[in-house]
């Protein structure tokens, strides 16, 4: 692939993802998820991710050399596949182990990181 | 000499911490040999970014091109493992080249998909893109060292980098 290729994924909540008007739920949208491992099978590579009461499907088989825990909290970034019964599963293309992490440090982050990345751009256009 | 002549001189000679998004739409002037970069009005030549690594491609011996992705755009880095063989370095002492051809090798090696680095390095551009051509780089263990960055790399543009300069 190459590099020019290669989109960010844009930092978003799962409850941000799944609220019902989210600019994030799209069909091959490149995202940035973080929550707790809850489940994986180890027969389709399929991890669950659970932040607050939102959940999320990850499909981790492109992630060979990640060693999965249940209960663990993971980042991963990947591009979102909505299924016709709107489901959606994370196809992702990394995946890290983030225990640690100040949960509320960084969703606090990212609303700070979002208006500060709107006021850059509205600048810039005014 | 004005307030802003002298900021100016100031991040030039510092590794400014900017945003993915933020560095990407740097001001490219193009010289018949070199490219300047400008934000804002002022010349910025180094910077430092933290973020996901998630893409690397390595041609042994020559350079080690990887992309970092801080969660508002992905950057494209150039860290070059040709030391021996480049003319670049051929009037430089053997032995300093040699010890950061093996700094370099070393960097190559920790650099993996899916861990977070910190890079630091000289700006450049390739194919008209905002190009890291790198001159060192950390790995982060610590979980949290992205989301600093991100706020202290929002502090330093609204309280330094996005200052006025004063008239003189």
């Amino acid at each position: 692939m190459a590099l020019s290729a290669i989109k960010s994924g844009a930092l978003v909540s799962l409850k941000d993802l799944m609220h019902p008007s989210s600019e994030f739920f799209k069909d091959g949208a490149s995202l940035r998820v973080t929550g707790k491992l809850v489940e994986y099978s180890v027969e389709t590579a399929i991890a669950i991710i659970v932040d607050g009461n939102v959940n999320l499907k990850i499909d981790t088989q492109h992630l060979i050399e990640l060693s999965i825990r249940i209960g663990s909290i993971y980042q991963f970034i990947g591009e979102l596949l909505v299924q016709s019964d709107n489901e959606a599963i994370l196809k992702a293309r990394v995946g890290r182990n983030v225990d640690g992490i100040d949960l509320n440090l960084y969703h606090q982050s990212l609303q700070l990181l979002r208006q500060f990345q709107a006021d850059h751009l509205n600048k810039r256009t005014n | 000499m004005n307030q802003r002549r002298r900021f100016s001189f100031s991040l030039y000679q510092t590794h400014v911490k900017l945003l993915a998004f933020d560095l990407n739409s740097l001001n490219q002037t193009s010289s018949s040999d070199s490219v300047s970069f400008s934000r804002k009005g002022y010349a910025v030549s180094c910077t430092e970014i933290v973020g996901v690594v998630v893409f690397r491609d390595l041609k042994p011996n020559r350079f080690l091109k990887f992309s970092v992705d801080d969660g508002t755009a992905c950057v494209g880095c150039i860290l070059w493992l040709n030391h021996l063989t480049s003319s670049y370095f051929a009037s430089r002492h053997h032995q300093d080249v040699r010890i950061l051809g093996d700094m370099a090798t070393h960097f190559a090696a920790q650099i993996r998909v899916g861990i977070v680095v910190r890079v630091r390095g000289k700006l450049s551009s390739y194919r008209g893109m905002v190009q890291i051509t790198v001159s060192d780089v950390v790995v982060e263990d610590d979980p949290n060292a992205e989301i600093l960055h991100w706020l202290d790399s929002m502090r330093l543009a609204m309280k330094c980098y996005d200052l006025s300069p004063t008239p003189t």
